[in-house]
């Protein structure tokens, strides 16, 4: 495999999906604080759908319609961009509850720093 | 009495059911309790005539739409998935019926219908996941099952609760989204959602695109890895079981994990294929994570004071040992393994059940606590001590026979050593559970005197135990009434 920027520019939306899901990834291992891991994980399954959508894609392929004037055209792969659609409102509904239940941990503990939380669950077990 | 429609009616009732519960929420909790017995009732007996009629005339596929396998949705009815749906409709049956009186108990009254709501789209989506033969189907029963999973636990409104739902939360959304990037690189070899299309892809595919197959192999097992709690990866389990209320303690730990493993089976074995996986070296790497995991869980259960958390660090530790044998990749392991599914279903149920019993009535949580708690819970404790011992392996019960299939593959696929591990898993099982039964039963208690009395437990709690700590014991005697139809269930993932 050559890695040229000619390559690198013709796949660059896998290249660029990978770098979003490291991206994510750190941001969710790394942030104390509950939003910005949510909005890691979100930032990850951007870069999987990016993915996702990338592999149905052609070069110079047109939208799946029916076409009707009898020359053959070059369609592009409906299905991937079908089934993320999906998962895109699976990220949604995992995105909404995450919240939720923060604005719950905000009103039971005051705070949604996770390290601020670890130390008043740790000073309640000590108790 | 059989029909090719019986596996959908059976989705088509779990998610009814759980559509109709919301609905119902103005009536009494006495009707609101029949229907939903009826309701599971009907779901079991479904699935029992599917499991009858697939071992009498053989498996079948549904083709949802008539769309071909290729590009709509297929469902594969053979022996593994009929009898795994058996497996999870009988248990939360049982599980169920338990849950009315305690989950009264438990849970405020207004959050109760929602509970139910829950439970039946966990239920729905855990079938959907082992009928289905379509990857990305797969992923969205497993979405819906995760939120479900994660409402469950978040369902008591406790600031431990939250936490333990959120970290739920987020370790199996990051275990999911890895999981639907491993099936991208599969679609990107393939084409192909489907899992049967995919195989005879993949086995051509295989010397072309090894990188790509790799890559989706490692991405899909680390994801199911964190949702099966494979040991360095169970950190959410412990909090998310131990603070769920307790019949969903058993349906979590029981049933839902092993739902992923199912899963993680799936594609090892008929998507990916025996052949690439044994050439790759994975079941050699599952094996080790699979070891670590079987001493590892034990030994944190010792350190915990709570029954809850002993039995939720126990199931990491049981995890191990159905891991271990998919690792062995042979027919004889990978049978073990789904026998050791049902055996641990039925022993966690009966541990998760009967400390849930002590709970409802004592609201003791901590075991030192539990002195002389026989005497004034008979049949709680008895069940208590036939899954502790199941655990431990005492012959008689289904525990040690698991054990036992396990010893006997480890020694066909050669490698003795692995003996020596069950072993210690099992003396390290007996350290933290022997010492709950002898405190129950032959400790003084300090409060009261040792007089044999009668549970005060409603009957619709102790009835359903009962039935799983017979079970355990049936099994015990009887494997071969699993064990015939499992070896032949293993035999639809070598012989494709």
């Amino acid at each position: 495999m050559n890695l040229n920027a000619a390559f690198i520019y013709q796949n660059i939306n896998y290249v660029g999906s990978s770098f979003l899901f490291v991206i994510g990834l750190y941001t969710v291992l790394t942030h104390p604080n509950l939003i910005k891991k949510i909005i890691g994980i979100n930032i990850m399954e951007t870069s999987v759908f990016l993915f996702f959508v990338s592999i149905g894609f052609i070069q110079g392929g047109q939208a799946p319609i029916l076409n009707l004037e009898g020359k053959p055209v070059l369609y592009v792969n409906p299905l991937p961009s079908a089934l993320i659609l999906t998962g895109i409102v699976v990220a949604v509904s995992i995105t909404v509850y995450a919240l939720s239940m923060i604005v719950k941990i905000y009103e039971a503990y005051g705070t949604i720093e996770l390290d601020e939380i670890m130390k008043l669950r740790s000073e309640e077990a000590n108790e | 009495m059989s029909n090719i429609h019986m596996p959908v009616y059976l989705l088509v009732v779990l998610l009814g059911t759980a559509l109709v519960i919301p609905l119902m929420a103005k009536m009494t909790n006495r009707i609101v309790n029949i229907f939903l017995t009826y309701a599971i009732m009907i779901a079991a007996i479904l699935s029992v005539f599917t499991l009858v009629n697939v071992l009498l005339n053989g498996a079948f596929t549904y083709h949802f739409g008539l769309w071909h396998p290729s590009y709509g949705i297929e469902f594969v009815v053979d022996e593994f998935s009929a009898a795994m749906t058996v497996l999870v409709t009988v248990m939360s049956a049982l599980v169920i019926i338990y849950s009315f009186k305690d989950v009264e108990h438990e849970l405020e009254g207004h959050v109760i219908p929602g509970y139910y709501t829950l439970i039946f789209l966990m239920l729905f989506s855990m079938v959907g996941m082992t009928l289905t033969n379509d990857l990305f189907n797969m992923y969205v029963f497993m979405e819906i099952l995760s939120l479900t999973s994660c409402g469950i636990v978040s369902i008591k409104r406790k600031r431990e609760n939250l936490m333990a739902s959120l970290k739920y939360l987020m370790l199996g959304a990051i275990g999911s989204i890895s999981i639907l990037l491993g099936i991208a690189f599969l679609y990107m070899v393939t084409g192909s959602l489907n899992m049967t299309i995919s195989y005879d892809l993949i086995q051509n595919a295989w010397s072309i695109y090894p990188r790509n197959i790799l890559v989706a192999l490692g991405f899909i097992l680390t994801g199911f890895g964190i949702k099966a709690a494979v040991f360095p990866l169970h950190t959410w389990l412990p909090d998310a079981h131990s603070t769920a209320p307790t019949p969903s303690s058993a349906l979590l730990s029981g049933l839902v994990v092993k739902i992923y493993i199912f899963g993680a089976i799936k594609i090892l074995f008929r998507v990916i294929g025996i052949n690439i996986i044994s050439e790759v070296g994975i079941p050699l790497f599952i094996t080790y994570f699979a070891i670590i995991g079987m001493i590892m869980g034990s030994v944190f259960a010792i350190g915990q004071k709570d029954i809850k958390r002993i039995l939720a660090y126990s199931s990491v530790a049981q995890i191990g040992y159905i891991i271990l044998g998919i690792g062995l990749a042979t027919e004889s392991g990978l049978s073990v393994s789904l026998f050791h599914v049902v055996t641990h279903a039925l022993m966690k149920s009966a541990l998760f059940l009967s400390a849930g019993a002590v709970i409802y009535q004592t609201g003791k949580r901590n075991v030192n606590e539990l002195n002389g708690i026989g005497y004034q819970m008979p049949v709680t404790m008895t069940v208590f001590s036939v899954g502790a011992l199941g655990m431990i392996g005492i012959p008689g019960i289904n525990g040690f026979m698991s054990k036992w299939y396990l010893s006997f593959a480890v020694l066909e696929a050669g490698r003795p050593l692995i003996l020596l591990v069950i072993l210690l898993s099992s003396f390290l099982n007996a350290i933290y559970y022997l010492p709950i039964i002898i405190n129950a039963f032959l400790r003084e208690s300090k409060d009261r005197e040792n007089i044999l009395e009668r549970d005060q437990v409603p009957k619709s709690m102790l009835i359903p135990m009962g039935i799983i700590a017979g079970l355990c014991i049936l099994f015990g005697f009887f494997p071969q009434l699993i064990m015939g139809v499992i070896e032949r269930a293993v035999l639809t993932f070598f012989n494709i």
